[in-house]
């Protein structure tokens, strides 16, 4: 019988081995993957300490408990002062593991970007240098914005935002830009309001992208969409009041935006003169409605509507002194009404990103018939391949050579193309190759490398 | 002998239908929400809807990378888990959004927090549900019935 012993256990030690190797199958797939093993890691320590924390809680009571029994024997015995009673902790409050782990403070939280560029152009005669490139070189490193984003949770509706951009200029000089400056406050879905210094919001690359290298798909903005400081033809940032909103609208998804405040800028001339125009602008007023319809997602379909009034004012960049207005300027004293209409339609979503956006920009005369239209648009679409996000960029700009606000900008068409290479969720690599034709002057090749990251 | 072989078996399957089960949207208990359509819950889990019907502000918890929950989510949304860290940098930058939802390491902490915040909205394996927990439908249908599309 003793010999036989050994022989019935076989097939239950065979059944339990079978058991857990059938349990542990649906963990085999992945438990080569240590992306894996660092996630049950991470979670196994958070579990660690939740059970530190529940164990502490777990002690509180304890020593609550004594002190109420304290209090109620104190309380018996009429030669003691009656102690203040033990305060009862608000059933409804987030307990304190809670709260540490969803990190709801009241605190500023921090966020930076950063880049590192290399640009080259074929430029004969040499255009305007932002960011710190230097025109006319053969290639040249520089660091572009570097940016600090900072946010304060005041209360459930109100917060403050603001970005701080310490952006380069010529011979490694850095200027600080406070970009965005906003106490914001979210009444609910249908009206949240802005004050401060904001992004306008026309078109949509503005609104999405702002100002970080890292959040965008190419090495640049568009022509369009860069920023007036920079050579770009639209007032992209303003002070004062930003409302919007959702309009009840059900599956259409309509969002509205209004805005009203002064966007006073001085753009600098594309063309490399070393000249600003002072544009003076007065208050701006900027109304628009976008939809995100539920039948398709990522479907984003808007357009906006702006004015404001600007002068014809160029100065020189380098002392600010006035210089004299190109011929058939009607001279700095004379006023614009300057509107600019925008649609897009984009869809991000599943991987594909695809964007594409108008504009219709009409300067006219006041108390005059003279007017000038500028057309000009961009298309953009990329697609994420694992960490691989290949893109192809269209743009398209047509100023008048009359237009004496837009004399340096003129006719510029092109495409670039390249690819944007994610090592992780902080670093991203961008290579973009750019082909710029222009009116009346040579085509424009460049490549611009780009390090971006955030943190 | 095949029996335990077959028991083994039966204990694989089990554990494979689990992970992919049904995930159910679960609020506060005192919500007065019942159903949300697909294209709602997508607002709220993506930030662009931001208080309930009742005007409670939405507090919305999520799991950890990795969990069955994350992948419903990832699925939802339409995104990778890289999109999705993305996506929620955008919205903080852009001020849409003040911070990404909290990620929490356990369902007790889900439901920790959907016992503190009367707006608190999470998503729980069907098999994880406990007291406390209501049950939105979705679509018209509760989660484990035929056609339940959060998965």
């Amino acid at each position: 019988m003793e010999k036989d012993r050994p022989m019935r256990h076989i097939p239950w030690t065979a059944a339990v081995l079978l058991l857990f190797s059938g349990l542990c199958y649906p963990q085999e797939t992945s438990s080569t993957d240590p992306e894996t093993i660092r996630q049950l890691v991470q979670q196994v320590k958070d579990l660690q300490e939740r059970v530190k924390l529940l164990e502490s809680q777990q002690n509180q009571p304890r020593q609550n408990g004594s002190q109420q029994n304290h209090t109620d024997t104190s309380t018996l015995n009429p030669s003691n002062p009656p102690t203040p009673p033990v305060e009862v902790a608000d059933q409804t409050a987030p307990t304190p593991g809670i709260l540490q782990e969803i990190h709801e403070t009241r605190g500023i939280q921090w966020r930076g970007f950063g880049e590192v560029d290399y640009k080259v152009l074929n430029q004969r005669a040499p255009e305007l240098g932002t960011y710190g490139f230097t025109p006319g070189s053969q290639g040249n490193f520089y660091s572009g914005d570097f940016g600090l984003f900072l946010t304060s949770r005041l209360t459930n509706k109100a917060s403050v935002l603001s970005e701080i951009v310490f952006e380069e200029g010529d011979a490694q000089t850095f200027k600080v830009d406070l970009r965005r400056m906003l106490l914001k406050y979210d009444y609910n879905d249908h009206l949240k309001m802005s004050f401060g210094r904001y992004q306008t919001n026309i078109g949509y690359y503005n609104w999405a992208f702002r100002s970080a290298a890292w959040l965008q798909t190419t090495a640049d903005r568009p022509l369009i969409m860069e920023f007036a400081t920079n050579g770009g033809l639209l007032p992209t940032q303003a002070i004062g009041v930003s409302v919007t909103g959702a309009i009840p609208s059900g599956k259409l998804g309509l969002n509205y935006v209004a805005e009203y405040g002064s966007s006073d800028t001085k753009r600098p001339d594309l063309n490399g003169d070393g000249q600003v125009t002072d544009e003076n602008n007065g208050n701006q007023t900027n109304v628009g409605l976008f939809a995100r319809p539920d039948w398709l997602q990522g479907l984003q379909i808007g357009t906006s509507y702006y004015h404001d009034q600007i002068s014809d004012n160029p100065l020189s960049a380098a002392t600010g002194a006035p210089v004299p207005p190109p011929p058939g300027s009607p001279g700095p004293a004379a006023r614009f009404d300057q509107t600019i209409v925008n649609a897009y339609a984009v869809y991000v979503a599943h991987g594909v990103e695809f964007l594409n956006e108008g504009f219709l920009i009409r300067h006219a005369l006041i108390g005059g018939s003279l007017h000038f239209d500028t057309p000009a648009f961009y298309s953009q679409i990329s697609k994420q391949f694992g960490h691989i996000r290949p893109f192809f960029r269209y743009q398209y700009v047509n100023a008048s050579s009359n237009n004496s606000l837009y004399d340096d900008v003129g006719l510029r068409y092109g495409p670039s193309f390249g690819a944007r290479y994610d090592f992780n969720d902080y670093i991203a690599f961008k290579a973009q190759l750019d082909h710029t034709v222009r009116r009346g002057e040579p085509d424009l090749n460049g490549l611009h490398l780009q390090l971006a990251f955030t943190f | 002998m095949p029996f335990l072989i077959c028991l083994a078996s039966l204990v694989c399957v089990r554990v494979t239908a689990a992970q992919a089960g049904d995930v159910a949207v679960v609020v506060n208990d005192h919500n007065p929400v019942a159903k949300l359509s697909r294209a709602e819950l997508r607002k709220i889990f993506a930030g662009q809807e931001r208080s309930w019907s009742a005007g409670l502000p939405i507090r919305v918890f999520v799991r950890a990378p990795g969990t069955h929950e994350r992948l419903a989510l990832l699925k939802l949304l339409g995104m990778t888990e890289g999109e999705y860290k993305q996506y929620w940098t955008l919205q903080v930058f852009r001020g849409e959004a003040q911070a990404e939802p909290s990620t929490l390491p356990s369902n007790g902490m889900q439901r920790e927090a959907l016992a503190t915040y009367p707006g608190a909205v999470a998503l729980v394996n069907l098999e994880d549900v406990k007291a406390g927990m209501k049950v939105l439908k979705v679509e018209g249908r509760m989660p484990g019935e035929a056609g339940y599309s959060l998965n």
